[in-house]
């Protein structure tokens, strides 16, 4: 099992945000956690990632305990995210966006780039390619040089998750990836998402458009409150009665 | 020719143009003495030169996203070290110089360590906090060795050099600009380099969005550190050649007021390039120059300056050309 969370909880001070949280990631599956507002999954994610830690239970990588490591560190072991407010370095071009997050699998060290050996500039040479060659996959090549910050929505969203890929991450967690997108938009990004599956990559995903969860996940997992109520196929899901009720409430007995 | 070039460029960013600001920096130094051979005028070129090697190294560590207050007690360690090492130990100016740095670089690794720790006001509190630290311990502390608040007098000038059967003498204001210049230029050349290779590139990016750094797997308190130490090491050069050139050393030419002036002269001039720091540091010395005459009010109207350019002007002075130009193609782009 790729990523395997055993018990995790997270408190804020009174409010208990995740719950017992128990589930695994098969790899090579998209796997969606949905929920009601609230529900913490964006929570979910920031544990799995190190970005704030958890009160209880542990996370687990391919058999290693990350859980009390440091974002950089679990990046490094292969798990990269995007953020649910679409995040870039604005200031900088979209491929150098792709080169800062591409550092980890070329990473020059100070006195190689202050001798500019030709060891050195090969290797930039590459870089550079590989940025290049993962941007044409994601139609971003054309606007390498453009900007980040001046660039529309959805390729913005493009973008950020380039970078997650230029990372050379196996699980890629992806908060809100259709978020603001028109429907031709999602379609793409849905086959994209389908493509990093055949390639072996192993996607984890929050998204409230649960069109598009359902087409395009294989295991589903609902929080709400902070608790695990369902998890199992899409077509399981949307037959389950517990997620029925916390997505539209109880039918009042004699309604 | 035109992909060649593109490819053997550094990632993202063209060569040319850190060449050409080198360049033109090299010939601005090499031009002045042609121009001038009066004293006053070598003395604050000089006074320029040593700042610029102050700022720029600030400006690298400004480039991760923190403002380092102590930057100047890094000088002040490397000018006493250097003093202290030829006046009391005996060696040479020249065997000093690469010590004091070092020396300089080596402290950087705790003070950094530390106050890198923590983020925003409360690392400018911690290292205004040492900066003043060092300070008392220069004016107060084993005041036969540090000269206490009357200053550490007696510090030679730099010894001569042989060089090819001759003497090279660094007495006249002449050779100690050419040997600042020198200092300078090997230093502008390092941080230009570093800018512009993928350490600057992710130096920078921590600026933007360290959080985002972080999750990309980018070490962001080892690219932090690794700024701060490299800054104080030539904050160390400049401080050996201040003690040697200045041949007094004061604990409060290494107070909190030289250090405001590197801010403001970062500041003005921009921190999101290599070469604002070049320019806020030649105007703003050549305009306090020019307003020697108003004594006190001068800090004044630095204060003033800075406030107008962070509302103007916040990336400083060196984007405003780059700017109303985008202003200027919107207008025409806008016009019927």
């Amino acid at each position: 099992m790729p990523l395997e969370l055993r018990s995790v909880g997270r408190r804020f001070g009174g409010l208990q945000a995740v719950a017992d949280l128990s589930m695994t990631v098969a790899p090579s599956t998209i796997h969606g956690l949905i929920g009601p507002n609230g529900a913490g999954k964006s929570t979910v994610f920031n544990l799995i990632t190190g970005v704030i830690p958890l009160t209880s239970g542990a996370v687990f990588f391919k058999g290693e305990r990350i859980s009390g490591l440091r974002p950089a560190e679990i990046c490094r072991l292969g798990i990269a995210r995007t953020f649910q407010a679409t995040t870039l370095f604005r200031e900088y071009t979209v491929l150098q966006n792709v080169l800062v997050a591409a550092h980890l699998l070329s990473a020059p060290g100070l006195g190689s780039a202050l001798l500019w050996s030709s060891r050195y500039r090969e290797r930039e040479r590459r870089a550079r390619e590989r940025g290049l060659a993962l941007l044409q996959t994601l139609h971003l090549a054309g606007l390498a040089d453009q900007v980040a910050g001046t660039l529309p929505h959805r390729d913005q969203k493009a973008l950020a998750l380039a970078m997650v890929l230029a990372t050379g991450a196996e699980l890629v967690i992806l908060d809100e990836p259709m978020a603001g997108l028109a429907a031709q938009e999602k379609a793409e990004t849905t086959s994209v998402l389908q493509r990093l599956r055949e390639q072996g990559l192993t996607v984890l995903l929050v998204e409230h458009d649960m069109k598009a969860v359902m087409g395009v996940c294989d295991t589903v997992t609902v929080l709400d409150h902070g608790l695990r109520i369902a998890e199992g196929t899409p077509r399981e899901i949307q037959a389950n009665p517990a997620v029925i009720e916390a997505y539209l409430g109880v039918e009042e007995p004699g309604a | 020719m035109e992909p060649s070039r593109g490819l053997s460029a550094p990632p993202g960013r063209a060569l040319g143009a850190p060449i050409a600001g080198l360049a033109l920096l090299a010939a601005g130094v090499v031009a002045l003495p042609q121009l001038t051979r009066d004293s006053y005028y070598l003395d604050v070129a000089t006074t320029i030169l040593m700042n610029l090697a102050l700022t720029m190294s600030l400006r690298l560590q400004v480039s991760t996203g923190q403002l380092n207050m102590a930057h100047i007690s890094f000088m002040g360690i490397g000018a006493y070290a250097s003093a202290l090492l030829v006046t009391r130990v005996g060696i040479s100016f020249w065997a000093a110089l690469p010590i004091a740095a070092v020396v300089a670089a080596l402290l950087a690794f705790p003070i950094g360590g530390l106050a890198l720790r923590v983020t925003g006001p409360y690392y400018f509190l911690i290292t205004f906090a040492f900066s003043e630290v060092v300070r008392l311990f220069f004016n107060n502390f084993f005041v036969d060795l540090f000269g206490g608040p009357s200053g550490l007098v007696g510090i030679p000038k730099p010894s001569a050099l042989p060089w090819f059967g001759r003497a090279l003498t660094f007495t006249t204001k002449l050779e100690l600009y050419t040997l600042m210049a020198a200092l300078l230029l090997v230093t502008a050349a390092v941080l230009v380099r570093l800018e512009h290779s993928r350490f600057g590139l992710v130096a920078s990016a921590i600026r933007q969005g360290d959080l985002l750094a972080e999750t990309l797997g980018v070490n962001v308190f080892r690219y932090k550190l690794t700024a701060y130490v490299v800054g104080s090491l030539v904050a160390g050069v400049a401080g050996a050649f201040f003690a040697h050139s200045h041949q007094v050393l004061h604990s409060s030419d290494f107070g909190l007021e030289p250090m405001v002036l590197l801010v403001v002269f970062t500041v003005i001039g921009g921190t999101g390039s290599v070469w604002g720091p070049v320019a806020g540091t030649v105007l703003m010395t050549i305009a306090g120059e020019l307003l020697r005459e108003l004594h006190h009010y001068e800090s004044l109207v630095f204060g003033v300056v800075l406030i107008l350019t962070m509302l103007w002007a916040p990336d400083g002075l060196v984007a405003l050309p780059g700017k109303l130009a985008r202003r200027r193609r919107v207008g025409v782009s806008l016009a019927p």
